[in-house]
């Protein structure tokens, strides 16, 4: 490897041959597929494979051979990120944000949105019927978008401006999928992009007095709505009282009588109950006799802990973490800016996603909507996920400063 | 909300530490000035360390360890979860998923002294099934067809949960085996349904002794109520009742419930979140109550009631249209034991089986009802007329107030408490001299009036002869094993001033009329026909008194034999009445021989076919408004007691012409002689 990019250096244009040469003959799999990414993944994938089979036992609503078919999916979309070289994306920031913002109002449009069962968000492609979640994709154009602005500042932001500036760009995407009502993904989307901010850098400082400045803007509204609710005598004033119940439940579960505590203390219920080996397939009470809600897609981690006790749950952990530290390596090994803070964004929103989750599931977290990447039930989520990792070994397969 | 206090208060805290901290570093970082012109951060500084290549490997780490950190959270909360406190959620989850179900346990039979059984239970087929089979519309549609019952009504039962959500819900019962078979024949198409045996009471004799026996009902609010407020002072095994449980509700099945009741079986079922039931696990099976012995004995109990009736029915011949209530007891005065106990009008207590309909409620406690559920052996309060006079006897001959040979002329009208307040003696020609064995003989009034009026002006025992009647047992009650039994009522000058405490103090005055009144049983006293028999059955055993009671034995569970006795040696003793001189008793004793063989010839007649000699007293209450109350209290044989009749006919008449009609039947059948004679004009009241 060192060789290779101390050649690239010296003769770009003669060596590029030999390089493709090398990369096939001694090693070449390993300099254009970075192992522990695709280790991780496969187990991964594989791991929600038998989660998903022993849910299909009792949950009417797991479809085994749909989830296969989203792995299919999923595979070949990265199969064509990987083949491509996503370092020209830089250059097209105003063009992802126009995708960005189309992406995430598809569901309005007439014709293809698609609200079955109360579901919003979702759109039915047309001829061939396939149903997707475009918000999932908007995290990861989203990502793009806030690299390709922030690697403009060569890995440090000066002035106040220009942070405040990048600020504002990652607010229109985060703000357009929180008015359309999803305030789980938009949160994925807000984390990411401030991961990818702060590793352009961004000082210290200025992160802090953001920080500073939303926990103060929270506990406002939180404030305001405690006294205006005193003063009108109406619980439901400025916050209703079901988004309070959902954002506070977890601080007291089990004194809750709304249904998120219902949810929740089956949740910590289902995860206490699998012990340290767990109950094995088709043991888990709680998610098969249908006490713990939405057990193949919010409460996934739920259902496998149960089913499998502290050790699966610990290997889960442990193929979650060989992912993401080992897409940090993939991060610090590119020399290019714009690839190192996308992938770096593609971390950001794993580490929210996979926190916010398994956190819900055990009382870390307040309530969200949000899907286990590689494990949960779904499509849109499994073919994203598997279009991040595509795009985390493209970074790493197209490492190298020429292009 | 105080969750919401909190997360305020934390944000509140946590935006001061991180401006504290941002303040502090600027502060830091404002101690170096750079040697620029303006002072300020120069462009380039790459010398001091801090190129782009250098900062990035620091927020690598930064972010590395933000990535370890959030691993290190997950599995700390997991290990306290999974690990340390797994038994703690293991349990919620069990506890989540089963569900106990009780099965019911048949109630103990009522059996009479000698084994015959007068309740007893009769094995039903239930058809029954889970909630979940409601969800069907088409299985309910033909089990409704099959058991010829509307698709509705079938449909409720199954979705009533007043059995247990998760138990299982009572379709129909007494399905008869035909339609069994059928269903168990095409267990295909009546997947989801059970047959169930149940028992339910039934009674071989129909009204037999109902007001003895009780009916059972479904427990109650206030029953559940009680039992929750009773709940901390009840011991380990008692039996708890749940919310559509049958306890007994009147009589035996009501004092005797625990005995009765069985142990109910537990069923453990899992379920799912919805509460249907997936899998039956453990079970613990329903044992049978005990079954219960009664004193009774089921041929002089058929004796009490056809007498009452018989009495009934010939006073209504004599013209007292409105007889028809009444009560007849038949006592071993040797040992207490209740042998027949009759209360008129009756009911059926197969009516509550299965619960009551409004209607037949409605006929049993309605305004024209005429109370048949009142059991007025023991809960009826009348005033005992002249059966008092016994005891009006004693006490006079105890405190002196009339010796044995002391006379009164009885004209027919006594005005020993002046001209204006003369009383008159039944016998409006007067039955001239009497002594006091005459006067219990004759039941002459004058004699009594008398001796009221003696005690009135008794400057030492004004109130003798209240106490007399207490000391026998009147004014409380029996302690009879049965429900609501009266207490009567002996008045004296302390009740009359308390009872009209809104009249004036010179109205409630006790006077000599009061007195008077009450020594020939008329006016405020009350006794209940159990009382009145249990004084005569002291009276018959030279003054003591054993409690009349009604349960004999508890059957033992295994094979024959009694579990244990009443009050384990099958007597207990009220009271013992203390006797002045056994002269008196016997003067008394004389007087009650000759009220049945000397006064009437026509009462005579009717006794004098008995193998035995009996003694005993009518009475005759008046009541303004009201036809006159029927007394006879009787014992025999007058020699050697050992059986006491006493009945009491509501409007029935006079005593000896009515109430006697049933005591004589009961002695008759018990001495297997029938009364031959049918004329009942002795008049003696």
């Amino acid at each position: 490897m060192a060789t290779a990019s101390r050649a690239a250096r010296s003769n770009a244009s003669s060596l590029k041959r030999v390089n493709k040469t090398m990369n096939m003959s001694r090693g070449g799999f390993r300099q254009s597929v970075h192992l522990g990414v695709l280790a991780a993944w496969l187990g991964l994938v594989a791991y929600g494979c038998v989660v998903m089979w022993s849910a299909s036992l009792s949950i009417p609503e797991v479809s085994f051979s749909r989830h296969l078919l989203g792995i299919g999916l999923g595979f070949a979309a990265a199969l064509v990120i990987w083949n491509t070289d996503l370092r020209n994306l830089q250059n097209i920031s105003t063009a992802l944000l126009v995708i960005d913002i189309v992406l995430v109002f598809l569901p309005n449009v007439p014709g293809l949105s698609h609200n079955a069962n109360g579901m919003t968000g979702w759109i039915r492609i047309p001829i061939i019927g396939l149903t997707y979640q475009p918000v999932e994709l908007v995290k990861l154009v989203t990502i793009f978008f806030i690299s390709s602005l922030a690697a403009q500042y060569n890995g440090r932001i000066d002035t106040v401006r220009d942070y405040i500036k990048l600020c504002g760009m990652l607010f229109i995407p985060f703000a357009c999928v929180i008015i359309q009502g999803d305030l789980g993904s938009g949160l994925v989307v807000f984390f990411s992009g401030a991961v990818v901010i702060m590793m352009s850098g961004a000082k210290k400082e200025w992160v802090l007095s953001t920080l500073a400045i939303m926990i103060g803007l929270v506990s406002l509204i939180l404030a305001t709505d405690s006294i205006i609710d005193g003063v009108l005598g109406d619980s439901n004033s400025l916050i209703k009282d079901y988004q309070m119940n959902r954002l506070l439940v977890f601080i007291d579960p089990e004194s809750s009588t709304s249904e998120e505590g219902y949810n929740l203390q089956q949740a910590l219920i289902a995860v206490g109950s699998g012990g340290f080996l767990g109950k094995g397939i088709g043991n888990a009470t709680q998610s098969s006799s249908g006490f713990l809600p939405e057990a193949q897609t919010d409460f996934v981690f739920a259902l496998t802990s149960e089913t499998f006790g502290f050790l699966g749950a610990v290997v889960l952990l442990a193929l979650f973490a060989l992912l993401m530290l080992s897409s940090v390596r993939v991060a610090v090994k590119n020399e290019n800016l714009f690839m190192r803070l996308a992938c770096v964004g593609i971390v950001g929103m794993w580490m929210f996603q996979i926190f916010e989750n398994i956190g819900m599931c055990i009382g870390l977290m307040p309530i969200t909507g949000i899907p286990l990447p590689f494990i949960s039930f779904g499509s849109s989520s499994m073919i994203t996920q598997c279009c991040a990792v595509g795009i985390v070994q493209s970074i790493w397969r197209f490492r190298q400063k020429s292009a | 909300m105080d969750a919401q206090l909190i997360v305020v208060l934390a944000g509140i805290v946590l935006m001061v530490v991180i401006v504290g901290s941002v303040l502090f570093m600027r502060g830091y970082s404002g101690k170096f000035t750079f040697d620029t012109a303006d002072g300020t951060r120069p462009r380039a500084s790459e010398g001091d360390g801090n190129t782009t290549g250098v900062a990035f490997k620091g927020r690598f780490t930064m972010l590395t360890a933000g990535v370890v950190a959030m691993f290190g959270a997950l599995v700390a909360k997991l290990w306290s979860m999974q690990m340390v406190s797994s038994d703690y959620y293991d349990t919620l989850s069990e506890q989540n998923q089963t569900r106990t179900v009780t099965t019911p346990a048949p109630r103990g039979r009522i059996l009479d002294r000698n084994g015959v059984a007068l309740v007893t239970n009769r094995a039903s087929l239930a058809v029954t099934a889970y909630r979940d089979v409601a969800d069907d519309p088409v299985l309910v549609r033909h089990v409704a067809n099959v058991l010829g019952m509307p698709y509705v009504a079938a449909l409720r039962n199954i979705q009533d949960n007043t059995e247990g959500a998760q138990a299982r819900h009572t379709i129909a019962t007494d399905v008869r085996r035909s339609t069994i078979a059928y269903i168990q024949e095409h267990a295909g198409v009546f997947a989801g349904l059970y047959v169930d045996e149940r028992t339910e009471r039934q009674y071989p004799y129909g009204t037999l002794a109902a007001h003895v026996l009780g009916y059972t009902g479904t427990v109650t609010q206030g029953q559940l109520a009680a039992q929750e407020e009773a709940a901390s002072s009840l011991d380990e095994g008692a039996i708890t009742y749940t919310s559509g449980d049958t306890v007994g509700q009147a009589g035996v099945e009501y004092e005797y419930e625990s005995v009765l009741q069985g142990i109910k079986g537990e069923q453990t079922v899992t379920v799912d979140a919805f509460g249907n039931v997936m899998s039956e696990a453990g079970a613990v099976p329903a044992s049978a109550g005990s079954d219960i012995r009664l004193t009774l004995d089921l041929a002089i109990q058929q004796a009490c009631e056809s007498g009452l009736n018989h009495a009934i029915e010939s006073a209504k011949q004599q013209g007292m249209v409105n007889a028809g209530a009444g009560a007849c007891i038949c006592l071993d005065c040797t040992t207490g034991e209740v042998l027949g106990m009759a209360s008129a009008p009756t009911f059926d207590p197969s009516v509550f089986i299965g619960g009551i309909s409004n209607d037949d409620w409605e006929a049993l406690n309605g305004e024209d009802s005429g109370n048949p559920m009142l059991n007025r052996a023991i809960s009826g309060q009348y005033m005992s007329a002249s059966t008092i006079k016994s005891l009006t006897s004693l006490a006079a001959l105890e405190y002196g107030i009339y010796s044995s040979t002391r006379t009164t002329v009885c004209t027919g009208w006594w005005t020993g408490n002046g001209e204006e307040n003369g009383q008159a003696c039944w016998l409006e020609t007067g039955h001239g001299t009497q002594n006091l064995q005459g006067g219990i003989a004759h039941s002459c009034d004058p004699v009594f009036y008398d001796i009221g009026h003696d005690f009135y002006y008794n400057p030492d025992n004004p109130e003798g002869m209240q106490e007399m009647f207490r000391r026998w047992g009147l004014g409380s009650p029996t302690g009879i094993d049965l429900p609501s039994e009266g207490e009567g009522r002996v008045p004296d000058a302390a009740w009359k001033e308390r009872y009209f405490s809104d009249w004036s103090s010179e109205d409630r005055s006790w006077n000599p009329g009061d007195m008077t009144n009450l020594a020939i049983g008329q006016g405020d006293i009350l006794v209940t026909p159990i009382q009145m028999a249990t004084v005569y059955a002291g009276i018959a055993m030279g003054g003591k008194e054993l409690t009349p009671h009604v349960f004999y034995s508890a059957v033992s569970r295994t094979g024959e034999g009694d579990a244990y006795r009443y009050n384990e040696t099958g007597t207990k003793e009220r009271l013992t009445a203390k006797i002045n001189s056994d002269a008196d008793l016997a003067l008394v004793k004389a007087g009650l021989h000759d009220v049945i063989y000397v006064t009437s010839t026509d009462t005579a007649r009717h006794f004098s076919s008995l193998p035995v000699e009996v003694a005993g007293k009518s009475g005759t209450g008046e009541k303004t408004g009201e036809d006159n109350y029927a007394w006879f209290c009787a014992y025999a044989p007058a020699d050697d007691p050992k059986y006491v009749v006493t009945a009491v006919l509501e409007q029935g008449g006079g005593g000896s012409d009515t109430a006697l009609i049933a005591v004589r039947d009961v002695l008759g059948h018990i001495y297997n002689s029938p009364d031959t004679y049918t004329s009942y004009e002795s008049g003696v009241r």
